[in-house]
C-alpha cells in the first residue's frame, strides 16, 4: 500500500493472489487429510479452523478501517478512506462467512442452526448491523463528507464491537455463571499447526482482496479524472 | 502570526466538490478598514470563497489567514472577530428578538446581558416588537434582525452575501449606512450581483469567473456605466 | 482594536442548552411525540409478549402459572426507551437546518465540543423527561411485587444509561444531519451501537425489580454502563471537531 506510482501494481497484486492461493490450499489440504479428526465429532469439527480464522481476520480488517479512519481524518486524504472502506467490505463479507460457519458448526454441536448462548456468534451478528450501517451511511452522502463521516462512523462501529461483546458475555454470566472458557485454545500440536496455517491464510486474503480493490479504484479515479480533462471544465 | 495587520490574506486557494472545483487558484486580500466587493455570474465561486474566508470550508489547497490565524489549523481562533450575514436572517423563528440576540450575544462572548441586545435592537428599528417571536415577523424585518445579529458582536471582518435580497427599504438603508461610516479596523467583503449598488459600498473589486479571478483592481473614481460594460464582455 | 476576551464555554454551553429547551418548550414537538411512541410501544410490548404468559411452560412441559410478566419489565422498559430515544436524535438538529441557523452558529466562536455537549445535554433532558412519566408506567402494568427501593435503583440506572444514550445520539445526530433519507438512517445507525446499553441497562433494570434487589448483578451492569459512557465520551472527544470541519 506504498503511496508512490506503483508501474507494475500488476505484478506485486500476482505475487500476493499466488501466496493466498498456496496458503489455501495448504490450510484446506492440511486440515482436511492431515490434521487428526476430533473424537466426538468428526468431520464437522474440521469447519472450526476456518470459522475462527475468518472471525479474527475479520477483526483485523475492522481494526485496519478504524485506523485508517483515524488517518483519514488527520490528513484528508483519499487513500486513506479507500482502505478504510474497503476493509470494511472484506471484513463484513468475513463477518458474513462466520455466521454461516458458525451456524454450522452450531447444528453439529448443539443440534440448532442459531444458539443465543455464544456472545461470539451473538456479536458477529451485531458486528453484521453495524457495519451493513456504514455502507448505508455512505450510500446517503456525497463527496468530502462521505469520506469524513465515514470515518467518524467507523470508529464509533469498531468502539462498539467489544462493547457488544462484553455486555452480552456479562449478561450470559448472570444467567449461566459458568466461566466460559475460549475453546480450542487446548489444541494439540498437530491440531493447533493447522490452525495457524489457516489463520495466515485468511489474513493473506484479506490483503490480496484490499490491494486488488484499491489497485482498480485507483484506476477508476485516474479514468474519470482523464475523460473530465478531455471533456473540458 | 499577523501577515502585517491584514484582515484576510489567502494565496492558491482552490476547493473542489466532487470532481468540480468551485475555486481554482484564487488570492484573496484585505486590509483592516478596506471594503472588497466580489462579483461574477451565478456558479463563479463567491459564496465559496466567502464561506472559506468565514472558515466555514477548508480549502483544498493554498494557504489563507483570517484575522492573522491559519486557517483551518486556527481557525477557531478567527472565528470571534467574524460576523456573516446571508440572504436569510440565521435566526431563529420560534425565539423572540430578543432571545435570538441574547442568545447570539452568549456565544459570541459579549459583554453584559441586557443591553447590548437591546441597542442593538433599537439601532435596526425593531426595539417594539423585542418580545415578539420572529415568526411574526416580515422578511424584512427578519432580515434586520439579522443585521442585528451580525453587529451585536463588533466584528472585525464583516462578511455579506447578497445582504440586501432580503432586506426592505428601512433595512438596506441601515446596511448601506453602517457599511459607509464603517468603523476603524472593520475590514469588509461583499458578494453580491448588483454590480453598481457593489461598486458604491467598495474600494476595491474581484470579479470571478469559474472559480479563477478574473479581475482585482481598486475601485477608484471608476465610471459605473463603463465598468459595468466591462463587467459584462468579462462574464459573457 | 484588542480581540475580545474567549467568551466563557459555560456561558456557550447553558446559552445552547437554554435555546433548546426554550425552542422545545415553545414548540413541544419532540417530547409529545416521545410520551405518545412509548405509550404505544409498551402496548406493542404488552400484547406482543405480555400477553402469553398463560402459554409459559416449565421444563416438563406443565403450565408455568405465571401471572406476570416482571422479569421482562427490564427488556421492555429498555426497548421502548431506546426506540424512544431514536426520535430525540432525529429531531436534534432541525431547527438549525431548517432555519439555516447553523452557518450563524459555526461563525462564532463556540468550540465544537461545547455544540455537541450542549446537544447531549439536550438529549439527556428529554430522556429524563420522559422517564419521569414512563417509570411508573411500567411499575404499574408490569411489576409485581416490588417496592420504592426498586424503584429508586431504576432511576438511578436511568441516570447513568442517559448519559450513554445521550453521548452517542449527540454524535449520530451529527453525521445524520446533512444526510438523504435522514429519518431511515438514523434508526440504522444509532441502535446497533446502542445494543450494549439496551442489554445491560435491560439486565440492571431486571436485577432491581424482582423482589430483593441482586447487588451483585446490579453492580455489574451498572459498572458496564459507566465503562461505556467512558469510551464513547472518548470516542466523542476525539471526533466531534470533524462532525463540522468542512
Amino acid at each position: 500500500m506504498s503511496s508512490t506510482t506503483d508501474r507494475r501494481p500488476g505484478g506485486r497484486l500476482a505475487a500476493w493472489v499466488a501466496l493466498t492461493a498456496a496458503l489455501m490450499v495448504a490450510a484446506l489440504a492440511g486440515v482436511f487429510l492431515v490434521a487428526p479428526e476430533d473424537a466426538d465429532q468428526g468431520i464437522i469439527q474440521k469447519i472450526f479452523y476456518f470459522h475462527v480464522a475468518v472471525a479474527i481476520a475479520s477483526l483485523v480488517a475492522f481494526l485496519v478501517s478504524c485506523v485508517y479512519a483515524i488517518l483519514y481524518l488527520r490528513s484528508r486524504d483519499e487513500r486513506h478512506d479507500d482502505v478504510s472502506a474497503v476493509s470494511i467490505g472484506i471484513g463484513l463479507a468475513f463477518a458474513v462467512l462466520v455466521v454461516i460457519t458458525g451456524s454450522i458448526w452450531a447444528k453439529a454441536s448443539w443440534g440448532t442452526y442459531w444458539v443465543w448462548d455464544d456472545p461470539r456468534l451473538v456479536t458477529f451478528l451485531v458486528v453484521l448491523l453495524l457495519y451493513a450501517a456504514y455502507f448505508v451511511l455512505r450510500s446517503s452522502l456525497e463527496g468530502e463528507r462521505r469520506m469524513r463521516f465515514s470515518a467518524i462512523y467507523a470508529i464509533i462501529a469498531f468502539a462498539s464491537v467489544p462493547l457488544s461483546f462484553y455486555s452480552v458475555r456479562v449478561a450470559r454470566s448472570f444467567v449461566h455463571p459458568v466461566v466460559f472458557t475460549s475453546s480450542g485454545a487446548n489444541m494439540p500440536n498437530s491440531m493447533l499447526v493447522w490452525f495457524v496455517v489457516s489463520q495466515i491464510a485468511f489474513l493473506a486474503l484479506f490483503v490480496t482482496i484490499l490491494q486488488f480493490e484499491l489497485v482498480q479504484r485507483r484506476a477508476e479515479k485516474a479514468l474519470r479524472r482523464a475523460k473530465l480533462r478531455l471533456e473540458g471544465d | 502570526m499577523s501577515a502585517g495587520g491584514r484582515l484576510v490574506s489567502g494565496r492558491g486557494l482552490v476547493r473542489r466538490f466532487g470532481e468540480r472545483a468551485a475555486l481554482a487558484g484564487v488570492d484573496v486580500d484585505l486590509a483592516a478598514g478596506e471594503r472588497l466587493v466580489v462579483l461574477g455570474p451565478n456558479g463563479a465561486g463567491k459564496s465559496t470563497l466567502l464561506r472559506m474566508v468565514a472558515t466555514l470550508l477548508r480549502p483544498d489547497a493554498g494557504t489563507l489567514e483570517v484575522c492573522g490565524h491559519r486557517v483551518p489549523d486556527r481557525a477557531a481562533r478567527a472565528r470571534g472577530r467574524i460576523g456573516l450575514l446571508g440572504h436569510e436572517p440565521m435566526v431563529y423563528r420560534d425565539l423572540t428578538a430578543l432571545q435570538n440576540l441574547e442568545f447570539f450575544a452568549s456565544l459570541h462572548g459579549v459583554a453584559g446581558d441586557g443591553d447590548r441586545p437591546m441597542t442593538a435592537l433599537d439601532e435596526v428599528g425593531l426595539l417594539a416588537r423585542a418580545h415578539d417571536p420572529v415568526r411574526t415577523f416580515s422578511r424584512g424585518m427578519a432580515q434586520r434582525l439579522g443585521l442585528a445579529r451580525v453587529l451585536l458582536a463588533d466584528p472585525d471582518l464583516l462578511l455579506l452575501d447578497e445582504p440586501h435580497a432580503g432586506l426592505d427599504a428601512q433595512g438596506a438603508r441601515l446596511l448601506d449606512a453602517a457599511l459607509a461610516r464603517g468603523r476603524a479596523g472593520r475590514g469588509v467583503i461583499l458578494v453580491t450581483h448588483e454590480v453598481e449598488r457593489g461598486l458604491a459600498l467598495a474600494d476595491r473589486v474581484m470579479v470571478l469567473r469559474a472559480g479563477r479571478p478574473a479581475l482585482d483592481e481598486p475601485v477608484g473614481d471608476r465610471d459605473p456605466a463603463a465598468f459595468r460594460a466591462r463587467y459584462d464582455e468579462l462574464v459573457r | 482594536m484588542s480581540p475580545p476576551a474567549a467568551p466563557r464555554r459555560t456561558r456557550q454551553f447553558l446559552a445552547l442548552l437554554r435555546k433548546d429547551l426554550r425552542l422545545e418548550l415553545r414548540t413541544r414537538d419532540t417530547i409529545v411525540s416521545m410520551l405518545l411512541f412509548a405509550a404505544v410501544l409498551m402496548m406493542i410490548f404488552q400484547f406482543g409478549i405480555g400477553s402469553r404468559t398463560a402459554d409459559l411452560e416449565t421444563p416438563d412441559g406443565l403450565p408455568a402459572q405465571v401471572d406476570s410478566i416482571t422479569p421482562f419489565t427490564g427488556g421492555i422498559l429498555w426497548a421502548t426507551i431506546a426506540l424512544t430515544a431514536v426520535l430525540a436524535v432525529g429531531r436534534a438538529w432541525v431547527p438549525e437546518r431548517e432555519q439555516r441557523v447553523l452557518d450563524a452558529m459555526l461563525v462564532a466562536p463556540v468550540p465544537r465540543g461545547v455544540l455537541l455537549g450542549a446537544k447531549a445535554a439536550s438529549l439527556y433532558a428529554y430522556l429524563v423527561a420522559v422517564e419521569v412519566v414512563v417509570l411508573p408506567l411500567v411499575f404499574l402494568f408490569f411489576v409485581r411485587g416490588a417496592g420504592a427501593g426498586s424503584l429508586a435503583a431504576v432511576a438511578l440506572t436511568c441516570l447513568v444509561a442517559n448519559l450513554c444514550i445521550a453521548i452517542l445520539g449527540s454524535l449520530i445526530s451529527g453525521l445524520a444531519l446533512f444526510a438523504r433519507a435522514r429519518d431511515v438512517l438514523l434508526p440504522v445507525l444509532f441502535l446497533p451501537s446502542l445494543l450494549p446499553v439496551v442489554i445491560a441497562a435491560g439486565g440492571a433494570t431486571h436485577a432491581a425489580v424482582q423482589g430483593t434487589i441482586d447487588l451483585a448483578e446490579y453492580r455489574g451492569y451498572s459498572l458496564f454502563l459507566g465503562a461505556y459512557a467512558l469510551i464513547f465520551g472518548l470516542v466523542a472527544y476525539a471526533t466531534y471537531d470533524h462532525v463540522f470541519d468542512d
